[in-house]
């Protein structure tokens, strides 16, 4: 191997660092979030704490392996205005997580989510979109739960 | 290989003339249509009219344009976006265009890939799309197997391109479009309401923006017939008729396609969980057919993967023309014997294997793939921001550079659609770099600054490669096969 053969490789390397490095940093960052059982209505509870109003809840089970059912809330503001948020549970770690691939691969065109997916344990929680003012104030409150 | 055993100055054997405007449309096509956005945008009922004509407004027309009068311009060099903004910043500008190009990619490929995986499942057994195992052997299946595809060159791939097309995507969404026209005149309740002009008018609100920001770039990709420009047979009369070709089949389909599947299914039941197949498993019942569920879960799969040959073979091409030139080390400038620049193809493959094990294997990285597509949305702003300012620039610095098509209306024209397209993409870089709701106000600005800095580290290698650039890079070439 001459000096410029050394040169391209090593160029080659750098490269590859710099492009995995925020692959794996932020993978690093943000580890996988733990399998457990929460039980209740984790996102009525967190609406509730947060001082939201739960205007209706109704029964949905997303048609995806391993959702073992869960709510739509419509819930309301001070203001009146009206946000929908879902609630599912799932049998696995492994069904709760291939739900999150099917979302992140349904993405409309080349853009990401508008929505977002929180884990709670057993637990995902859907809001749309990801800016909600709504998302802001239960957040906290799903956050502790994680915790609990 | 050392460099005194290399002679010749370019790579590969010269492009075959394979490409006519059938074939380059067609390149297009595979890249925008995409039947997963059609559920997604039903959900707006007759707003995703409104949607899809800012889009088409904002980038579409704008993409189409631009890249039919810098293709046409520079129909002698290869290289699609590298070339124009090149031409226009010089190589710097053409490097970094074409490497955002590539590298939002790698980071896109997983999410394609499990769309492809988890919809061959339906097929088989929906159960099949929560195993990681099946997903990972699915996904490097169609991966790799796309890879060899563009390893054969360019008449093997276009030929791959235009069947694919047709079976993957024209053909179901004229179905779609077929049966959301017979359940209206056979008399089914039409789920949406009344319509009116006021109900196809969008939203424009802080809740929508992140909405607004993906639509601009719903239509990305109608770039990537210009990569092919050396294998374009005229190309200055071609292209021009392929882009407005193109843009025509994916608008109509797009928008009537959307709407069959929104007069069909209730908004409610198009919720986070229907992934396109849920949706084509309720429509299809809806209208007696559950039979044919599973074919089109097939033909569904052929689009995704040929939406993926078109995404991976055309920034690979733009990249290999780098290396050709020499701005890359040697390594990267291998081509074979048909042409194909086998080194960037199989580095490309690997990455994008190690960041599908990571997609499928690290359990719940949500938040971790959230702030990674979050760079890619920023990595593909960047290309089209230097695509229109390149647009315009040429006309300053090349002013009677002869454009055998030309974007009418002189001055006042260029910057028009040029400062269309350029807002719409400078807005979706802004809104990208939007939060979460759920960050704290410290994390929010963890968030900008690790978004823009991962932006940078993905974008910047082409200022490295410039550095360490060395005169023999030119002067190598090495010919596999």
């Amino acid at each position: 191997m001459n000096e410029s053969d050394t040169a391209a490789w090593g160029a080659v390397l750098i490269i590859l660092v710099m492009f995995l490095l925020p692959i794996i940093w932020i993978v690093a960052l943000y580890p996988a979030e733990p399998y457990h059982a929460v039980g209740g209505e984790p996102l009525r509870d967190a609406a509730q704490a947060a001082g939201i109003k739960v205007v209706s809840a109704t029964d949905s089970t997303w048609p995806v392996a391993g959702a073992t059912g869960g709510k739509t809330y419509t819930l309301s503001n001070e203001n009146g205005n009206l946000y929908t948020v879902q609630s599912q549970s799932f049998d696995s770690a492994g069904s709760r997580d291939a739900a999150i691939q099917l979302y992140n691969a349904q993405s409309v065109g080349r853009g990401r989510p508008v929505g977002k997916l929180f884990i709670i344990g057993n637990h995902l929680v859907y809001v749309t979109p990801y800016t909600s003012e709504i998302l802001k104030r239960i957040a906290p409150e799903l956050q502790k739960l994680k915790t609990t | 290989m050392s460099e005194d055993s290399v002679s010749s100055k370019k790579t590969g054997p010269a492009p075959q003339k394979l490409l006519g405007i059938f074939a380059l449309a067609m390149i297009n096509v595979a890249a925008v249509l995409s039947i997963r956005n059609f559920p997604s945008m039903a959900m707006y009922g007759w707003e995703c009219i409104g949607w899809y004509i800012i889009g088409t407004i904002l980038f579409l027309i704008p993409l189409s344009l631009a890249g039919a009068e810098l293709a046409t311009m520079l129909a002698d060099k290869g290289g699609g976006v590298y070339a124009w903004c090149k031409e226009a910043f010089g190589e710097k500008g053409g490097f970094i265009a074409i490497f955002c190009e590539w590298s939002n990619n790698l980071v896109w490929f997983p999410t394609v890939l499990a769309f492809i995986a988890s919809t061959l499942a339906f097929a088989i057994s929906p159960e099949l799309g929560s195993n990681p195992i099946y997903l990972f052997v699915v996904m490097m299946i169609a991966f790799w197997g796309t890879t060899a595809i563009a390893y054969f060159g360019e008449n093997v791939s276009s030929k791959f391109q235009n069947y694919g097309v047709i079976l993957g995507s024209i053909i179901p969404s004229i179905l779609i479009i077929g049966l959301g026209v017979y359940w209206v005149v056979s008399g089914g309740a039409i789920v949406l309401p009344p319509f009116s002009l006021s109900e196809i008018v969008p939203t424009f609100d802080l809740s929508t923006l992140p909405f607004f920001a993906t639509v601009i770039l719903l239509f990305a990709g109608m770039e990537m017939a210009g990569f092919h420009a050396l294998e374009t047979r005229n190309p200055s009369t071609d292209y021009p008729k392929a882009m407005a070709i193109s843009a025509v089949i994916i608008f109509f389909c797009t928008v009537m396609a959307t709407l069959s599947i929104a007069f069909v299914i209730p908004a409610d039941q198009l919720n986070l969980a229907a992934g396109v197949m849920q949706a084509i498993e309720y429509f299809f019942t809806a209208l007696g057919i559950p039979g044919a569920i599973a074919p089109m879960a097939v033909l569904i799969t052929i689009g995704g993967v040929v939406s993926l040959a078109a995404w991976l073979i055309g920034p690979a091409l733009g990249l290999g023309v780098v290396a050709q030139e020499g701005n890359m080390p040697p390594l990267f400038n291998r081509t074979n014997k048909y042409g194909s620049p086998v080194a960037v193809l199989f580095i490309q493959a690997l990455i994008g294997t190690f960041i599908s094990l990571l997609y499928v294997f690290l359990p719940s990285v949500n938040q971790a793939y959230w702030i990674l597509s979050a760079m890619t949305v920023e990595l593909l702003c960047i290309v089209y921001l230097l695509v229109f300012a390149a647009l315009i620039k040429l006309r300053y610095s090349k002013p009677d550079a002869p454009r055998p098509f030309k974007i009418p209306g002189g001055m006042a024209g260029i910057w028009l659609i040029g400062g269309m397209g350029a807002f719409g993409v400078v807005f979706a870089f802004i809104v990208g770099l939007m939060p979460t709701g759920d960050f704290s106000s410290s994390e929010a600005v963890s968030y900008v600054a690790g978004v823009l800095l991962g932006t940078f580290l993905l974008a910047v290698p082409p200022l490295i490669f410039l550095k360490m650039k060395k005169p023999s890079w030119i002067e190598t070439s090495i010919k596999e096969g």
